[in-house]
């Protein structure tokens, strides 16, 4: 086994007294002193969680913008300068290679944030059609620290650290002037479902800005508190609810696929597929669902398994995604939950746990 | 310094164990509730179950995690607490006080395997 790699505010996360765990080959926080906090502490006030194993890839050139729209499903070519994209990344069968985010920056220079474990796959994977374009693809993971602040005060304590910052819009980006060493940018995204930041920048500045956030006593937060907000606001997690084997079609992704583009990556393999699975967020009375418990209908038939479970902290019950056979499922709004051979009863809901607290 | 009973005996899955006559009263330790940190669930097998050493009786979940409860001996439950399975959270804040299930204890050469206090204290000091 390889070692783990760990981040620049390692140190800091030992001083803190984290609980550090492997993490797709990192050497990261799962939790500090209380993960029920860390959660409250989002959704009331604001935290913030060391990100920067995630994956910077940036493009440069007069075909930047060409390259980017044909590797991902959603439309980049169309989103103004100065915003953020939400894609997938499909295989040439409409398989999920990732899901990532775009920032535009112009046409002709764009950043690429893609998930900590898949860096050397999609590099790769990407490499392969970046060739075919005149423009410069670089893998800059290494050069970038990655900060993730989240809740409702975080506009409010970020300017105080950064008195350059806008009061930008949700899913929009705003580069950091004052800062030389590399392009450094903030933008208002996440994965909380709170209003929110993200700051990409050189090891020293994020390492500053860490301990500036822990001096105004902005709560640290870990993978684990991370894990139940997004499960709350229904974000899907590659390796979980998204993988290479299954479409976005088939993984509540159909409103990132835009199919009125000229091409795609995978968009021949995707008109031609028909959906196998549906992805459903489920909530219990009773019991806690987790990953890989069988989904059953009435007759006690398995339809389906969930794919991310946890204890909701926000509404005290248990929560889940879970992927269910497209044949086998009918609509039903009540399914049941094999947990441990005993069956729990639960509601299909039709919204997100936590919606509607993100900057419009 | 997590809190450790003199007088009971413990297991390598942080388990306590009370024997008064022919009952084992079983619990969590102190060590094990705050691993697990904020506990929301728990799972308890009914008054007359059989129980074979070594084996799951229950689990005890909490936000993130499940964790299995071993019984170390062989017996019949003879109580379980219902309280503890209707206000989890509580063994965070007592974990000897929130005890989990009571048993026969058939083979009482079983409890010989068990730690003392000194020996868990010291279990504990080598994670």
């Amino acid at each position: 086994m390889s070692e783990l790699k760990r981040t620049s505010l390692y140190q800091k996360h030992l001083e803190l007294k984290a609980k550090m765990v492997d993490f797709g080959g990192w050497e990261m926080p799962i939790q500090y002193q209380n993960l029920k906090e860390e959660v409250i502490s989002v959704r009331e006030r604001v935290g913030v969680f060391d990100v920067s194993h995630m994956g910077e890839f940036y493009v440069t050139g007069r075909q930047a913008l060409d390259f980017v729209d044909y590797i991902v499903t959603n439309d980049i070519r169309s989103a103004a300068p100065g915003k953020a994209i939400y894609s997938p990344m499909l295989n040439e069968q409409g398989g999920i290679v990732d899901d990532l985010i775009v920032y535009k920056v112009s046409d002709s220079e764009l950043f690429i944030c893609v998930n900590a474990a898949n860096i050397e796959k999609d590099f790769s994977a990407m490499s392969q059609f970046a060739s075919k374009f005149d423009c410069k693809f670089e893998n800059l993971s290494q050069n970038y620290s990655l900060l993730a602040l989240q809740g409702p005060q975080s506009f409010q304590v970020l300017k105080e650290l950064l008195p350059e910052i806008n009061d930008i819009g949700y899913y929009s980006i705003q580069i950091l002037e004052s800062e030389k060493e590399v392009k450094s940018f903030i933008a208002r995204t996440g994965y909380t479902g709170e209003d929110g930041f993200e700051i990409f920048g050189s090891h020293n500045f994020i390492e500053r800005l860490w301990s500036e956030m822990m001096d105004k006593g902005v709560q640290p937060c870990g993978l684990g508190s991370r894990d139940v907000l997004r499960l709350e606001a229904c974000f899907s997690l590659y390796g979980n609810e998204l993988n290479d084997e299954l479409t976005p079609l088939e993984t509540g992704l159909k409103w990132t696929v835009k199919m009125a583009k000229d091409d795609f990556v995978g968009k021949k393999a995707l008109s031609e597929s028909e959906p196998r699975y549906r992805l459903v967020k489920l909530s219990l009375e009773k019991g806690i669902p987790r990953a890989g418990y069988p989904v059953e209908d009435d007759n006690g038939q398995q339809i389906g398994v969930i794919t991310s479970g946890s204890m909701s902290v926000c509404l005290g019950k248990g929560i889940a995604l879970a992927r269910l056979d497209k044949n086998l499922y009918q609509d039903s709004e009540k399914l049941n939950i094999n947990i441990r051979n005993k069956i729990y009863p639960a509601v299909v809901n039709k919204k997100p746990f936590i919606s509607g607290r993100t900057k419009s | 310094m997590s809190k450790i009973i003199d007088g009971y005996l413990y297991t390598e899955e942080h388990e306590w164990i009370h024997v008064e006559g022919e009952t084992a009263t079983i619990g969590i330790t102190d060590f094990a509730q705050s691993s697990l940190g904020d506990i929301v669930f728990v799972e308890l097998p009914e008054e007359g179950e059989e129980l074979e050493a070594g084996n799951s009786f229950g689990v005890v979940e909490s936000i993130k995690s499940v964790s299995d409860l071993y019984t170390p001996l062989t017996g019949k439950v003879v109580e379980k607490n219902s309280t503890v399975e209707e206000t989890p959270e509580n063994l965070n804040e007592d974990p000897y006080g929130g005890w989990l299930i009571k048993m026969s204890v058939n083979d009482s050469s079983q409890l010989d395997s068990l730690m003392d206090s000194n020996a868990y204290k010291e279990f504990c000091e080598s994670l």
